[in-house]
């Protein structure tokens, strides 16, 4: 089998600019593949994903299912004899392939560089400025403070300016970040299945994707199965599972919220003001939040003490997640609590940045380490899907 | 306090009595110099002395040592100190003082190592020079070849009753429990480090859980199973059970190559685990044999050995480290790789698994308080008035260790000349 070698040195500049400088220290021991307390018996990683990357062969590791499913666990970096950090080229790859079969691509080199920061935070901050002055609301309240006029007062077609406005800024992003996000995974999905070298002649339906591949999957997610296997950078489940459970309960209130005041709201009155603090769904986004800054802060002092044992490499891919979701925390943390305090001030500028916070999380979600959640996801689904029968049984 | 046969001018020290100060010793006083030889165990010939054969010409380690001893035992100029080890350096080049410490014995000259005091001993230790895997009386011949031959006595594991049986075992009245430790010091113009080497300690290879069973030994343990004089009389069975192994696996880069470890390639390793495969394969003409690597380095003339070797239909090749070992039931192991060429995980169930450990230089811990310059390994660099050669310089085959201590013999005898 002989593998004409066409190196693509662009992509080998981008691995070592994302923290995979140490990919060239390799010398292919094959240590890691065994060391991986994720990786399988057939076809082991991250050994092959190495040499791939030293030769610069993008397109496989693109389409290979095993650079998703890599946690980052570090027991690959702990036993390297040559301090070539396969965990840290790993999660290179991954960042590569975010903004690889990131849509649209412009976007997604954008968010890939730390340079781009200023426009990273600018334009969503400008964009909402610009609204909010628009809207007439950027004065301080009189009375209570509600964050429901924070665009302004008024009715629109028995909703208030506050909520279309909001609508009309967050829908779209949030519907764009799940198509974008959708275009990218399919096209990794499509890459995936071409490099299985079967044929397919059968392919599973939407049902039985979903109920074989997906929700697997999903629970395998839930319960942290593959963290909790991690030998050197065990502590990560600590931090991980609040975190996501945070996001899952913030999402259902955030969903319970626009349901109630968007929609139930245009027939019932008196739905549009804050919801009170005994409410049992602001019991649930008051827990999530303290959950989402704890278990961010013990992702963030875990990466730092990885750092500082030179396990990792500092990377702008891993810490503008960790400090977007910790200033989304911060942020919303501080709006609620300078509001029940009563300092209007702070409160209308925290609920800007959080509003500001909130746009940078769904817009750059695909492109950003955000984007793992639907790309290892879907690369779970797929490492089902191989193994599954609609794969094996095509051969005769 | 100086030794009552105080050096001479313009004398040599050279540390460490292995194959390589051996060497050095010889060729500095065979053209005149005066030598001191000095050795921290209780006999010379050092790593050499426990192997079974030297490769490639796989002759046993007495065809080089005797001659060697002969030639000190004739050499006037020699004088050799055993379990003695160097306390501090002072001066500089032509000009040192050396200060050096004797262990006692508790045996003396008169000894004619006729082995009374160890049929009296009724007390056992560890037996070093096989690496533990047998017992030996605590009155004891360090091996069958020890130069000088000389019992010794290892006194604090002895009791008062096996002392006093020892005593009066001896006929010639070599046995002194009263000699003490001894520290002199000497002026030289010119020192020899010689340190050598010792096997990495296999235990700080963590994945590869070596106190998990007895079936896994490093190459200087499988040199001992394999030499007539180690613990099974030279027949190669599973330390524990004296299992006849049918099946061998051998790790190497066992600590070699490995920055969490020993950062450089150590390479003796390739060519010892070719070695004993020969010597696996004179005793188990079927045996399946599995040798894990990462890169095979038989330079130059090894290349030949190897390829005979390799061509052995039942010894199998896998690139690819062993990174995790698993001790089996029934006495045997698991070893598990990753095959870099297939890409497959695979695992060789053995009876019988050998680290190919690596070298550590012997100088590392102790080259600071002597104020010796190191590179970042250990290995000692010297300067002008000092040099290293053997395994304290780097890692090396006897050939090569050999060369560089000819080559310090030169540099010593500069050194001492231009101090006259």
């Amino acid at each position: 089998m002989a593998i004409r070698v066409e190196p693509d040195l662009n992509f080998i500049k981008f691995l070592k600019s994302a923290g995979g400088d140490t990919l060239k220290k390799c010398y292919q021991c094959a240590t890691c593949s065994v060391v991986c307390p994720l990786s399988s018996d057939n076809k082991p990683f991250p050994r092959k994903e190495m040499i791939w990357a030293q030769w610069g062969l993008k397109d496989r590791l693109v389409a290979d299912p095993d650079v998703m499913l890599c946690h980052q666990c570090g027991d690959c970096t702990a036993y390297c004899p040559r301090g070539a950090k396969p965990g840290d080229v790993l999660g290179a790859i991954r960042a590569y392939a975010y903004t690889h079969y990131g849509f649209p691509n412009g976007l997604a080199k954008l968010v890939s560089q730390g340079k781009n920061l200023p426009i990273l935070i600018g334009a969503p901050a400008l964009l909402i400025l610009i609204v909010w002055f628009l809207s007439g609301g950027m004065h301080l309240p009189q009375g209570d403070i509600d964050f429901g006029n924070f665009f302004g007062h008024g009715y629109f077609m028995g909703l208030t300016k506050n909520v279309l406005i909001i609508d009309a800024i967050f829908v779209p992003a949030f519907a764009f970040a799940v198509f974008a996000a959708y275009k990218g995974v399919s096209n990794m999905w499509n890459n995936m299945a071409a490099q299985l070298d079967v044929k397919s002649d059968f392919r599973p339906s939407v049902p039985q994707f979903i109920t074989q591949f997906l929700v697997p999957s999903v629970k395998e997610i839930l319960a942290h199965k593959r963290f909790k296997e991690c030998g050197t950078n065990h502590d990560r489940v600590n931090g991980h599972l609040p975190l996501l459970l945070a996001f899952i309960g913030l999402f259902a209130v955030t969903t319970y919220g626009m349901i109630r005041k968007d929609i139930v709201g245009m027939f019932v009155e008196g739905l549009h003001g804050p919801i009170p603090l005994s409410d049992p769904f602001k019991i649930l986004a008051n827990v999530s939040a303290i959950a989402l800054i704890v278990g961010v802060g013990i992702l963030w002092m875990n990466r730092s003490r990885m750092e500082e044992e030179n396990n990792a490499s500092p990377t702008f891919y891993d810490w503008f997640l960790i400090t977007k979701i910790m200033a989304v925390g911060v942020t919303g943390l501080c709006a609620e609590l300078t509001r029940l305090i009563g300092i209007p001030v702070l409160a209308y500028l925290f609920y800007y940045l959080h509003l500001v916070t909130i746009l940078m999380l769904f817009v750059y979600m695909p492109y950003s380490k955000f984007a793992h959640m639907v790309y290892r996801t879907f690369a779970m689904a797929f490492e089902k899907y191989r193994a599954s029968e609609f794969v094996q049984k095509t051969e005769e | 306090m100086t030794d009552e046969r105080s050096a001479p001018a313009g004398a040599v020290l050279v540390v460490g009595g292995g194959i390589s100060g051996l060497t050095a010793a010889l060729e500095a006083a065979e053209v005149g110099k005066d030598v001191f030889l000095i050795e921290k165990n209780p006999y010379l010939g050092g790593r050499v002395a426990q192997l079974n054969q030297y490769f490639p010409k796989l002759c046993p380690p007495s065809c080089g040592l005797e001659i060697n001893f002969q030639r000190i035992r004739n050499n006037r100029r020699v004088r050799v100190h055993t379990m003695t080890e160097v306390k501090s350096v002072s001066g500089g080049p032509g000009n040192y003082q050396v200060t050096l410490e004797s262990k006692p014995r508790f045996v003396n000259n008169n000894c004619t190592a006729c082995g009374a005091c160890a049929d009296a001993c009724t007390d056992e230790i560890d037996n070093a020079f096989n690496f533990g895997m047998n017992k030996s009386k605590a009155a004891y011949k360090p091996h069958d070849m020890a130069f000088p031959m000389k019992y010794v006595i290892a006194k604090d594991a002895c009791g008062d009753a096996s002392k006093q049986a020892i005593k009066d075992a001896c006929k010639y009245d070599a046995v002194d429990f009263d000699m003490q430790a001894k520290e002199f010091t000497l002026d030289v113009s010119a020192i020899v480090w010689a340190t050598g080497w010792t096997p990495y300690d296999a235990t700080k290879l963590e994945n590869l859980k070596v106190n998990s069973s007895a079936a896994i030994i490093s190459n200087m343990q499988m040199e001992r199973l394999a030499s007539p004089n180690g613990p099974t009389g030279g027949k190669i069975l599973r330390p524990g059970d004296n299992k006849e192994p049918e099946s061998f696996a051998f790790v190497q880069c066992a600590g070699s190559r490995d920055e969490n470890h020993l950062e450089y390639c150590s390479y003796i390793c390739c060519m010892a685990t070719m070695k004993q495969i020969t010597y696996i394969r004179s005793q188990y003409p079927d045996a399946k044999i599995t040798v894990f690597y990462i890169d095979l380095r038989t330079p130059g003339k090894y290349e030949k050995f190897r390829e005979k070797v390799m061509a052995d239909a039942n010894v199998t090749f896998v690139k690819g480290k062993v990174a995790d070992i698993i001790a089996e039931a029934d006495g045997g192991v698991t070893l598990v790789a990753e095959n870099a060429v297939t890409g497959d995980k695979v695992s060789a169930k053995v009876d019988l698994a050998v680290l190919a450990t690596g070298m550590e230089p012997n100088a590392k811990g102790q080259a600071a308080a002597l104020g010796l310059a190191t590179d970042g390994n250990g290995f000692i660099l010297g300067d002008e008035g000092m040099s290293s050669c053997g395994c304290a310089k780097k890692a090396a085959d006897v050939v090569t260790c050999t060369q560089s201590s000819t080559a310090s013999a030169m540099k010593a005898i500069q050194a001492s000349r231009r101090s006259v």
